[in-house]
């Protein structure tokens, strides 16, 4: 049985992505799950086409996310304004370098890695390229799983600002760069949904 | 009865698409796709008895962790708490309803929807009641379980107390300790819950839909 693997599509058949019933899809090329009422299909659709708009719209989020300010403080009439790098710079400045580490991988490395990764694995699909399967398919998990965090800077901004208002002592404003972050974790998401996995067995030497 | 009579059950990879037939497993396993690795399904332990424990106290550490604050902070003698809510309604009032959404929406409401939807389906199920709802709600859990960011909201719950400190005194609230509890359980509870588990349970409360199955 581990030689000969069998493709669900070539017998004509489909897991639905809600539930996991195996469905016999025939000729057709989508139907409801017969047990969650999900949409079954083979593939996902338009998945590459989708998956690249995704990316390239959540690339040009992640320019502003890192270089606009995050916060704006106002301290007794004084502004100041806050990005990612300079938050980063003053934890490292103060000694805390665990955090300075916490808010550079989750806000600058993160979703860069997990962009690359995607356009990887969709130039290997383009290519029709048969190598690497497996590692490309735990890649792409591991992505999936990791855009997430990338939101910590929004939650952080949140609570600083509930938390900061003090009329004329001080107060904390979300900067232009909060919402870029909210829509980059949302569009990599979106993209990584979009991307169908099977596409990378698809292909063969 | 469709599933009484079939020792093995046919899977599709949801990564790799390799059908598989898999034969019934000992409580505690996992089966892992034999093409590309990837986790098939497993048979936990205790598998409805356990989530359901642990959803029960993550629904009551979850009520607790957003009504209390989760800290008060004290600066030139002025105090101020806030609660997980407070910090998305603050956006609100200073005219940024779209960033109040963005905390509100994936830090509180899809992860309490999870968290109820779940106990919903977990007490159906382990009491035999048969109540409705229970395939739509689970067809939704499971849609927006990647957009549940508790986990994310508690990081940055710790990254803005570290900041705090060096500009005020803080004092925690009762809320920050049942929000650390809180994320503890509910990861607790999504891994010892196996949607396979719930689809096979909540399909044989409903007679009809006989599995189609993948005899060649
Ligand atoms: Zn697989």
């Amino acid at each position: 049985m581990s030689d000969n693997i069998v493709r669900a599509k070539d017998l004509g058949m489909a897991g639905c992505h809600t539930c996991g019933q195996v469905v016999r899809l025939m000729e057709k090329k989508h139907c409801v799950c017969p047990r969650c009422g999900s949409d079954v299909h083979y593939r996902k659709n338009n998945s590459i086409t989708r998956a690249w708009a995704l990316l390239i719209s959540a690339f040009i989020m992640y320019i502003p996310a890192n270089t606009e300010p995050i916060m704006y403080t106002t301290s007794l009439g004084q502004q100041g304004s806050d990005t990612i790098m300079s938050g980063v710079i003053y934890f490292l400045s103060h000694g805390d370098w665990p955090l300075a580490l916490v808010i550079f991988s989750a806000s600058v490395l993160v979703p860069i890695a997990k962009m690359i990764t995607i356009a990887y694995i969709l130039i290997m699909v383009q290519r029709g390229s048969a190598r690497r399967q497996a590692e490309n398919t735990r890649l792409y998990i591991l992505a999936e799983l990791m855009g997430k965090w990338s939101m910590v800077d929004v939650f952080v901004v949140a609570l600083l600002a509930a938390l900061i208002q003090l009329g004329t002592l001080t107060t904390i404003e979300p900067g232009p760069a909060g919402m870029a972050f909210a829509s980059m974790v949302i569009l990599t998401m979106f993209a990584a949904m979009a991307l169908d996995p099977k596409l990378i067995w698809d292909q063969t030497e | 009865m469709a599933t009484e009579e079939r020792p093995s059950i046919c899977f599709v990879c949801h990564e790799c698409d390799a059908l598989q037939q898999v034969s019934a497993i000992k409580p505690g396993n996992t089966v892992n796709c034999l093409c590309c690795g990837s986790k098939l399904f497993s048979n936990p332990v205790n598998g409805i008895e356990k989530p359901l424990a642990l959803i029960v106290a993550a629904a009551i550490l979850f009520i607790v962790a957003n009504v209390y604050p989760v800290m008060t902070i004290n600066i030139a003698g002025i105090e101020r708490a806030a609660t997980l809510t407070d910090s998305a309604m603050i956006f609100i009032e200073l005219g940024r309803p779209e960033l109040a959404a963005m905390v509100w929406i994936p830090g509180v409401l899809i992860p309490g929807f999870i968290i109820f939807g779940l106990f919903y389906i977990l007490f159906s199920i382990r009491f035999n009641l048969a109540l409705p709802y229970t395939r739509p709600l689970l067809v939704w859990a499971s849609r927006l379980l990647p957009w549940a960011m508790m986990d994310v909201f508690l990081l940055g719950v710790l990254v803005a107390l570290v900041k705090l400190v060096a500009l005020a005194s803080v004092f925690l609230g009762p809320g920050f300790y049942a929000f650390v509890v809180l994320v503890l359980a509910y990861a607790a509870a999504t891994a010892s819950l196996e949607p396979h588990t719930l689809w096979q349970a909540l399909g044989e409360q409903s007679d009809g839909q006989r599995e189609a199955c993948c005899e060649r």
